[in-house]
């Protein structure tokens, strides 16, 4: 017996179908979230509960090229906190200010931070076991002492700039630390935990350890001994020279490895915040760009033999100036070099006879082996914050731009640049790719994972045409204006540069960059090395051209060929002249030049004349010993001063 | 081939007792972490629910064992009763205000919630009165309109509360209702465009529900406040996978679902019991809205089978409302899940409308297989 109407019993039937459809539909989504979204939908819920602490991993060793650690990391502790499990933010900073070096005030700014884990910086990174201790006996809740790397450096500041420095973080922030700092850094490890949504540890979850990957170690083409001493030399000629900067770098020709690197002003790399951003910022060796002066004059010479537009025992006479457009380009010796071979042109470095060569080139031509021989361009040297260089665009260059270029003025040019140019000679003719980095190695299994292979650039020259620079630039050291770079035995060649340094568009009396650009043995050269300085300020007088660097560089390269075991020769070219032999300049006349004239001609003399100033005024009075006479490299030559310009002589004084 | 059993349908008891179990049990795991913090007590919530549980299946029995008929005598008063006690929730200082609704009478943490026992008191005056009237009920003005505007006063002292949840479940309840008892499908069709247009009037008059409509579109715009509820709902339905976390261990529970254990209970549920967990759970409901249903059909009389179709009717709104929002499938309306969320006052409903449901029960003619 059915009491309810039909209507009334179809329209439940309905209702029960609909709502059945309507759970079902609920079902369906369901599974779709716990079936189809699990993986997306868990992943971000782990991410949402997990808190890491990072564990880094031990940051790899930068060592010398015989494997000698000049950078390690040794682990310290350091202090980090999770806010949210701190109890008494007050009191814990209160408690931790006593321990750090840190005020309680800047360590509840931080436990007040919104993060998941913050570091108790600067205070509590990296200190010392005694204090790690005292925080640990603390019992502090929410504070924890983890390991953390310290760079060392048992060489202390040897090659600062070439190592760099790195960052609280251990990120490398300059140097090789920066440039390998993925391969260093290797990858930081976790200690992961789930925590509740106030921060603290879930119970009943268990905590994960990801072990961090230690860095791999570099080893450097770096060469300790020979870094030494290229220190010691920067340091001798600081203390001596008072400049304003000095930069060096020594390189294996065959291979465009660098052995040594050094500047000053330099720092010490485990206190690199205690010194002027500068000097652990910029590496001059790569970064500086200045003019080189004569020291390019080594590209002219070898752009005009390779094109045969020279014969080194062809005359040339030097009247003092050379015109060219209307200019008269003066030689830095008062009336010349008269009449001379070009191989004395070299020697002597006489402008004139570099403008000569740079018209027979051409312009095309001359530029077209500056840029072979890589200026303009950076070199590629492993290290960042290379400079580039400036050269003149072809199109802006008329006869008086290239007469400046073929003698080094009016070009830009970086140490390292100028170095790979010198390589290239040295080595027969190719120019190299520099390179710091000799290999990367597993810290673990000693395993090489990476050796770097020699990289030519390109062939500059041929080989003949190299050999013959070098023998020319033998004699420069020999005979010429390089002479005191010469080391018995060891056949040194090699270009001395002065340039005067313009500030403001304008060059700046008594301010040059003296240079010496060397390579030995002659024959075969094993090591080029140069060295700049910046301003040298002599206490005594003014110390000029070669005189400074060509025996610094001589130094270095003598004892690093002696460390290297490298035989002496016999072969090589016999220097000259010595000491006390007979004298080979005449001195030329300062009477009526001003102060800055006469520095200038003195510094620009291959004759490494050192002047010492008495009294005071505008002009040179007179002069001792007087003009005309013959004296010897490295005469002391007294400048009297005063106000007046006196009668100059129409004619210099007969030559004895 | 059909006889009157007089028995209670023993399904429908096994399948509210497993699932107000199931509740339990979910509302101990979900509500621990919190009520140790809160209460110190991971028992807190859980000791209370049981105690709602107990009063309940009391309810529950003495209902079952009254002929639901007298409750005929009795629907005018009770539902006035229960505006009554509407409108006396509404004045401050009487009623508490708690998460933004004026909804509880009551001391401390014991409140009862007036618009609970109205759901139920229009259930019994709806099947009454549509009974009553039945001859009416094709008329638009004399039939249709009357006892909808019963259940309008209700939603409307209600939304002073304000509490959409219920208002939306006594909409869906009376709809149902209306439906079952033949009101025309034309009436209805403008009841819903009525309807339609006061919703969107709501939502004007309120812009935070406009907010909940757009954080349930796409929660991940606005993570961390107007979708984070939804996005915690999501994580957990989601970490639990097809076989769960296993029970107790649920991750969400730990503050980043907030009051997991009331109308968010069906997350941690899906966390920790997994897919299959759900799933049961939702088909225990689709097989109490079958047992529900087949009791309506077989009613001895047309106020049994009204009254059976609105019980089970409101029973199945609150958990499509519930699990639709709790997997981002609705816009977000809080209401608890039935049997299973923590909460004396839906809890002890519940009972009691399950014990005159199973009274129908015993009465019902059921075809013999």
């Amino acid at each position: 017996m059915q009491v309810t109407s039909r209507v009334i019993r179809r329209r439940i039937m309905t209702l029960f179908l609909l709502l059945l459809a309507a759970v079902g539909g609920l079902i369906g989504r369901l599974a779709y979230i716990q079936v189809g979204q699990t993986q997306w939908l868990s992943g971000r819920a782990h991410n949402l509960w997990s808190r890491s602490i990072p564990v880094q991993g031990v940051r790899g060793t930068i060592s010398d090229d015989h494997g000698l650690p000049l950078v390690y990391t040794a682990t310290a502790p350091s202090v980090l906190s999770v806010p949210a499990q701190v109890t008494n933010k007050s009191s814990t900073a209160t408690k931790l200010s006593n321990v750090l070096h840190m005020s309680a005030e800047k360590i509840l700014q931080t436990l007040q931070q919104h993060k998941a884990m913050v570091w108790i910086s600067p205070g509590g990174r990296r200190i010392t076991d005694t204090q790690a201790e005292a925080v640990r006996a603390l019992h502090l809740p929410g504070i924890y002492i983890t390991e953390e790397g310290k760079r060392t450096y048992p060489e202390g500041s040897l090659a600062s700039q070439v190592l760099g420095i790195t960052g609280a973080d251990n990120q490398g922030i300059t140097g090789i630390e920066k440039q390998y700092n993925s391969v260093l850094s290797g990858q930081p490890g976790y200690i992961e935990f789930y925590a509740n949504a106030k921060g603290q540890r879930m119970p009943g979850t268990g905590e994960q350890y990801i072990p961090p990957v230690n860095g791999d170690n570099i080893q450097l083409t770096i060469n300790t001994q020979i870094q030494q001493f290229v220190e010691r030399e920067i340091e001798q000629s600081v203390a001596e020279y008072h400049p304003n900067s000095v930069t060096a770098i020594v390189a294996n020709p065959k291979t465009g490895a660098i052995l040594a690197m050094a500047n000053y002003p330099t720092f010490n790399p485990a206190h690199w915040r205690d010194y002027p951003p500068n000097t652990y910022n910029q590496n001059l060796a790569i970064w500086q760009t200045f003019e080189p002066g004569s020291t390019f004059k080594v590209v002219t010479l070898s752009a005009a033999l390779q094109e045969n537009k020279v014969n080194l025992a062809d005359k040339f006479f030097d009247p003092g100036y050379y015109e060219v457009a209307g200019h008269r380009i003066r030689c830095w010796k008062a009336g010349g070099h008269g009449s001379e071979s070009f191989l004395n042109v070299v020697e002597n470095s006489c402008n004139p006879g570099f403008v000569a060569l740079g018209e027979r080139l051409g312009k095309q031509t001359l530029f077209g082996y500056i840029k072979k021989f890589g200026f303009g361009t950076k070199t590629g040297v492993d290290l960042p914050g290379e400079g580039n260089g400036i050269l003149f665009k072809l199109s802006q260059v008329g006869p008086l731009e290239l007469a400046t270029t073929s003698f080094g003025q009016g070009v830009s040019v970086t140490p390292i640049q100028q170095v790979m140019a010198m390589s290239a000679i040295a080595n027969g003719g190719l120019l190299m790719k520099p390179y710091l980095m000799d290999k990367e190695t597993n810290p673990v299994t000693g395993q090489v994972v990476r050796q770097t292979q020699p990289t030519v650039v390109r062939r500059v020259i041929s080989t003949q045409t190299s050999a013959l620079v070098r023998q020319t630039l033998e004699s420069v050291v020999a005979n010429g204006s390089g002479r005191s770079a010469y080391v018995d035995g060891y056949r040194v060649a090699g270009k001395t540069g002065t340039a005067q340094v313009a500030e403001n568009g304008h060059y700046t009396s008594g301010h040059y960059i003296v240079s010496f650009m060397g390579m030995a043995p002659a024959s075969d050269p094993r090591l080029v090395a140069y060295l700049a300085i910046d301003y040298p300020r002599p206490q005594n007088g003014v110390v000029f051209g070669g005189v400074i660097v060509a025996p610094i560089v001589g130094r270095i390269l003598g004892d690093s060929l002696q460390y290297l075991q490298v035989p002496k020769s016999t072969q090589g070219l016999s220097k000259k002249f010595r000491y006390g032999d007979i004298p080979l300049y005449t001195m030329p006349s300062f009477v009526g030049l001003t102060v800055g004239d006469a520095q200038r001609t003195a510094i620009e003399s291959s004759a490494q004349i050192h002047t010492e100033v008495v009294g005071q005024g505008k002009y040179v009075i007179a002069q001792a010993p007087a003009p005309g006479t013959k004296v010897a490299y490295g005469q002391t030559i007294r400048l009297y001063l005063g106000g007046q310009m006196p009668q100059r002589p129409a004619v210099p004084p007969p030559v004895h | 081939m059909s006889h009157s059993n007089d028995r209670l349908d023993w399904l429908l008891v096994g399948i509210t007792l497993i699932l107000l179990m199931i509740g339990l049990l979910m509302v101990h795991s979900a509500s621990s972490v919190i009520s140790a913090q809160r209460f110190g007590d991971a028992y807190f919530y859980a000791k209370r629910q049981l105690l709602w549980a107990l009063l309940g299946l009391v309810a529950m029995t003495w209902t079952a064992r009254v002929d639901y008929h007298q409750w005929r005598r009795f629907a005018p008063q009770l539902i006035l009763l229960s505006f009554v006690f509407l409108a006396v929730v509404l004045i401050p200082g009487v009623g508490q205000n708690r998460g933004g609704s004026q909804a509880w009478l009551g001391i401390g943490s014991f409140g009862i919630q007036p618009s609970e026992f109205a759901k139920l008191a229009l259930i019994l005056f709806l099947a009454h009165d549509l009974e009553h009237n039945k001859h009416k009920l094709q008329s638009f003005w004399r039939g249709f309109v009357p006892p909808l505007t019963m259940a309008l006063v209700a939603v409307g002292l209600i939304m002073l509360e304000p509490d959409l949840g219920q208002s939306v479940v006594i909409v869906g309840t009376t709809v149902i209702l209306l439906f079952a008892a033949g009101a025309k499908l034309s009436h209805l069709g403008v009841l819903a465009g009525v309807g339609g247009l006061g919703f969107v009037g709501l939502v004007a008059m309120a812009p935070y529900r406009m907010m909940r409509i757009v954080a349930f579109l796409d929660p991940w715009k606005d993570p961390l406040g107007k979708g984070y509820q939804i996005i915690q709902s999501l994580y957990a339905l989601g970490s639990g996978g097809l076989l769960g976390l296993g029970i107790g261990n649920s991750h969400q529970k730990y503050f980043y679902l907030p009051e997991p254990q009331t109308d968010f209970v069906f997350s941690i549920l899906g966390e920790e019991l997994g897919f299959l967990g759900a799933a049961t759970v939702l088909a225990l409901f689709a097989s109490m809205v079958w047992r529900g249903y087949r009791t309506a059909l077989y009613a001895p009389d047309a106020y049994g089978a009204l009254l059976a179709a609105g019980i089970t009717g409101m029973i199945a709104v609150q958990v499509l409302i519930n699990v639709g929002v709790v997997t981002g499938s609705i816009p977000a309306t809080g209401i608890t899940l039935p049997f299973i969320s923590f909460g004396g006052s839906s809890l002890t409903l519940m009972l009691t409308a399950m014990g005159i449901l199973l009274n129908i029960s015993t009465k019902s003619t059921f075809p013999v297989k």
